[in-house]
């Protein structure tokens, strides 16, 4: 299936079903990856799958020309081996390579980096993906491209100062290329995001400062696809709340702080699935 | 002789960046809300659309100029060099790590914000920058310097590059000489013999004053503006190590880790002789000029005439 260029085209029950297994597909691997390093961020990224497939199997457009292309940045860096998983489905990156993540020889960094094919921005350090995102729209409308951002974002990742700084320039610019997602897994590192910094008023803050702010359900593709085209046709910077489970389908970490477990889980996950 | 001072370097700056900013379309300038104080002001009178605040975020600042590099403009931070450095990590990890065409042009740096005091003066710019892969550190050291190397950095460097400039006090150091910047090339002030001093910017007026005083002794002196500190020019280094056999370096910037630091990792290397570094090793204070903070803190042409008695005993 061609990514990219379907907006506003109504979804297919064979395209769900594509996006579907393409999302199973690259959750098994992401579990499949634990086999083979067991310090991978596991529950983060089994929270992107649904985001990252629809994205880039649906919305994305590809090209060389930088402003008139869409740019996909995945700001929290920790969720990667997602990333990789479906740019395998892509074809950007060998399936073989994903057993070779954060391998001394391998391809695939423990955080985004752009010299991987279908990469857009490194990342890895928190809360400095909206602000190049804000870059990277602006120098599109500046010299006239169709280009359009997409930035995505954990609720930890909130707790950052840098995101303010964005968030208001974002607005100052009259970015409605920019697109964000935050996801609202409800966890950072340490502890569930409630009792580390509070993030329920996130939504608020985001409106109040001037961005058009949406909500969905991060792993139901259609109501990911429908938050999307509405963000698609407004005049502002938008960001789209996204609910996520941590270790999303996968039992023994799904919504806990986890980000890991042993090789045998993953093994008990692959042979039941 | 302390010389004549000229048009302040942010000011030469300034006027210059917006002149070239008439033939390169894609020069971008991004600032934190120091646009008048750096002098960027005088590029958003005449390319309002192409001049940036962001408001007082560096962090902001700098991945916003790495977004913009992307899609193939030039952008120019511009902020006061403390500052700046609130936002290392973000240079590190977008502008180096992605090694994109970002230019940091910096004023206030040293102790040229004297009145603010320790919060505001930039003594350890140089070290985090130098130590940065891919990026690129240059220091004019006045006016003179700034209209040598500003064009070539903007129009010709690509990557990411420091640009390192203070507040007003511009002593006259180059004006007059005749050689072009090139980048990772050092330029001879003054030829010598028995020793040689060695720094980059202002600080060189007292370098050519101490080397003076030091002929009036008999002891023959070299002065080499260093001005490109990465890449630096290794063979003029070594070559002034090997004739003179004695070298000071002079900064103002803390000496662990700055230009003396520098120079010191290509002596080791190559031709190592007795050293004396002059430099920062504390936070400044308020002073009503940055003269008298160099000379509070012995930045200054005395202490170079110290350490050279030192080294030719």
């Amino acid at each position: 299936m061609e990514g990219g260029r379907r907006d506003g085209i109504p979804i297919s029950i064979e395209e769900l079903n594509k996006l579907k297994s393409i999302a199973e597909k690259a959750r098994r691997n992401v579990v499949k990856m634990l086999f083979y390093d067991q310090t991978i961020h596991v529950g983060s990224s089994l929270s992107s799958i649904e985001i990252l497939t629809t994205l880039l199997f649906r919305y994305v457009r590809e090209g060389k020309d930088p402003i008139n292309r869409d740019w996909l940045i995945l700001s929290k860096g920790h969720a990667a081996p997602a990333l990789y998983a479906i740019l395998v489905e892509k074809g950007y990156i060998n399936e073989d390579e994903l057993w070779k993540i954060q391998d001394i020889s391998g391809l695939l960094q423990g955080h985004p980096e752009i010299h991987i094919p279908g990469i857009d921005m490194s990342t890895g350090s928190l809360g400095q993906g909206l602000s190049f995102g804000v870059g990277v729209a602006q120098g599109i409308k500046m010299r006239g491209g169709s280009g359009r951002v997409f930035v995505i974002m954990g609720d930890g990742e909130q707790d950052e100062g840098e995101i303010w700084e964005a968030m208001t320039h974002a607005v100052t610019r009259k970015l409605d290329n920019l697109i964000a997602f935050i996801e609202m897994n409800g966890f950072q590192l340490d502890a569930a995001t409630s009792e580390v910094k509070p993030k329920d008023f996130l939504p608020d803050v985001w409106r109040a400062v001037g961005w058009k702010t949406l909500s969905c359900d991060g792993h139901d593709f259609i109501s990911l696809i429908n938050t999307i085209e509405e963000a698609l046709k407004a005049k502002a910077p938008v960001v789209i709340f996204a609910k996520t489970r941590r270790g999303m389908g996968f039992k023994p970490i799904e919504n806990t702080e986890k980000q890991r477990a042993s090789p045998d889980d993953a093994k008990k996950y692959l042979t039941n699935a | 002789m302390m010389q004549r001072s000229t048009l302040p370097m942010r000011d030469t700056f300034g006027r210059l960046l917006a002149d070239l900013g008439e033939k390169n379309k894609d020069i971008i300038v991004i600032t934190a809300d120091v646009g008048n104080s750096t002098r960027a002001m005088y590029f958003r009178e005449r390319f309002p659309d192409r001049y940036f605040n962001v408001g007082i975020s560096e962090q902001d600042m700098v991945n916003f100029a790495a977004g913009l590099s992307v899609t193939g403009y030039k952008p120019i931070v511009v902020g006061f060099a403390m500052f700046v450095m609130r936002a290392w990590e973000q240079i590190r990890n977008s502008i180096a790590r992605m090694n994109l065409d970002v230019k940091i042009m910096v004023t206030h740096a040293g102790y040229s914000d004297s009145g603010d005091g320790s919060s505001h003066q930039s003594l350890e710019d140089i070290a985090l920058m130098r130590v940065l892969p891919n990026m690129k550190v240059i220091i004019p050291a006045d006016s003179a310097d700034v209209k040598r190397s500003l064009p070539v950095v903007v129009n010709e460097l690509r990557g990411p590059l420091y640009y390192r400039m203070g507040r007003d006090y511009t002593p006259v150091i180059t004006e007059g000489l005749d050689y072009d910047f090139k980048l990772g090339k050092a330029y001879v002030l003054k030829d010598g013999d028995d020793l040689a001093i060695m720094g980059a910017g202002v600080v060189l007026a007292d370098a050519l004053k101490a080397a003076e005083e030091l002929e009036k002794m008999g002891i023959s002196t070299a002065v080499i503006n260093l001005m490109s500190i990465k890449p630096i020019d290794e063979d003029l280094i070594e070559y002034y190590a090997r004739k003179t056999g004695r070298i000071i370096t002079i900064e103002e910037h803390s000496i662990y880790g700055g230009i003396g630091s520098a120079v010191a990792e290509v002596l080791v290397k190559k031709y190592p002789v007795p050293m004396r570094f002059i430099g920062a090793t504390t936070f400044g204070r308020s002073a009503r000029s940055e003269r008298d903070l160099l000379d509070y803190y012995g930045i200054n042409y005395k202490s170079i005439i110290n350490a050279a008695m030192e080294l030719v005993k």
